[in-house]
């Protein structure tokens, strides 16, 4: 039984109406907005139960592309059907896509201003040092994984991440091959691992 | 630029990608080595993408509008909407095979290159600025403010805003 063929539990406008307001109050990304779905999706609303919510989010940590686009489109499924999907999707981004394109053309008109200029020698470093904090939150639990499972798979993901970052530094081949390189690596070896481990059991 | 060309990257870029950031090395190579954009470019959208509200991952419509007007944030609109979709698949896939242990390292394996490679990225993007000890020191700040959790995004960002007006 999937959630496809589940009745739909809400009505559109109240789809959109509800993700509406979570697409205006996400300010502060992707940690501050999966709090604020949660709270909506599980507690207020009702669409879904606290299990259901983190398998789907388990699941989106392997889709392709903005996960918390995933995780929508999952709840607006169970929610609405396709049409949920749409008017969850529709609810989340129209504000937030409007505030960031005139952001952007705001920007763009004062961009040559030199108090403009001033201002972004402080604020783009501190982009940078945040991507650093994106990076260490994505490490970490890999790397916690990887020293639990034995010295080969931490050896393994070292070289998956070192050789990702000297493919591109020192040999400036296309990122495709690092992604690829990498997938099939620890594709491999774990699956080998896990043949050894039947053998031996 | 072409417009068509430019989605099919920014698209390729996404769906070889997890999370809001994942696309970034893939399209920086693509869009520098057209011209198309600069390294300040990215630095830029990456920053108006921390302050606006939505995923961080919209960073990429800022892109688009620097690269190509309105226009531009739409084809990127489009890039990021498509590959998500794939969740479907996914979801219809786990319920067919839960966990075959060579799928789950295929994807530690995208998320391990990701960082590599990002980690580059953030050095070339922090060349740019320019390796001082003003923007060394913001960086290391805002690396260490960010680790604690305590402060919003947002409040780093205008805190370091104010610091480079200070300092000029």
């Amino acid at each position: 039984m999937t959630a496809t063929h589940e009745a739909p539990s809400a009505s559109l406008p109240r789809i959109f109406q509800v993700w509406f307001k979570l697409g205006i109050q996400s300010f502060g990304g992707g940690v501050a907005t999966l709090a604020l779905i949660q709270r909506a999706a599980v507690d207020d609303e009702n669409w879904v139960t606290d299990l259901e919510f983190t398998r789907y989010w388990a699941l989106c940590q392997i889709a392709p592309g903005i996960n918390l686009f995933a995780l929508t489109i999952l709840i607006g499924r169970k929610t609405g059907g396709a049409l949920g999907i749409l008017a969850a999707l529709a609810g989340l981004l129209l504000p937030s896509i409007t505030i960031t394109i005139l952001m952007t053309a705001a920007y763009a008109k004062i961009r040559h201003a030199p108090a403009t200029q001033a201002a972004l020698r402080g604020i783009l470093p501190a982009t940078i040092g945040l991507g650093l904090v994106a990076t260490i939150q994505i490490v970490r639990p890999l790397a916690v994984a990887a020293r639990k499972e034995g010295v080969d798979t931490l050896i393994v993901s070292g070289v998956a991440l070192i050789g990702s970052g000297a493919v591109i530094a020192v040999w400036h081949l296309p990122v495709i091959f690092a992604l690829i390189g990498s997938a099939v690596l620890c594709a491999l070896h774990a699956w080998v691992r896990s043949l050894r481990r039947t053998a031996e059991s | 630029m072409n417009p068509l060309t430019y989605f099919l990257l920014a698209l390729k870029a996404s769906l070889l990608s997890t999370g809001g950031f994942g696309n970034i090395p893939s399209l920086h190579d693509d869009l520098l080595s057209r011209h198309w954009a600069t390294e300040r470019n990215f630095a830029e959208a990456l920053a108006v993408g921390q302050i606006s509200p939505g995923p961080n991952g919209l960073w990429i419509i800022s892109l688009g509008y620097l690269v190509n007007g309105v226009p531009g944030a739409l084809l990127s609109l489009a890039a990021i909407t498509i590959p998500p979709f794939l969740i479907l698949g996914v979801e219809w896939l786990y319920h067919k095979t839960k966990h075959h242990p060579a799928v789950e390292g295929f994807v530690r394996g995208l998320a391990l290159s990701t960082v590599g490679v990002f980690a580059v990225v953030l050095h070339r993007l922090l060349s740019d600025v320019g390796f001082n000890a003003r923007t060394l020191l913001i960086c290391a700040a805002s690396l260490a403010i960010g680790l604690s959790r305590k402060v919003p995004v947002v409040a780093v960002l205008l805190a370091a805003a104010v610091v480079g007006l200070i300092f000029r």
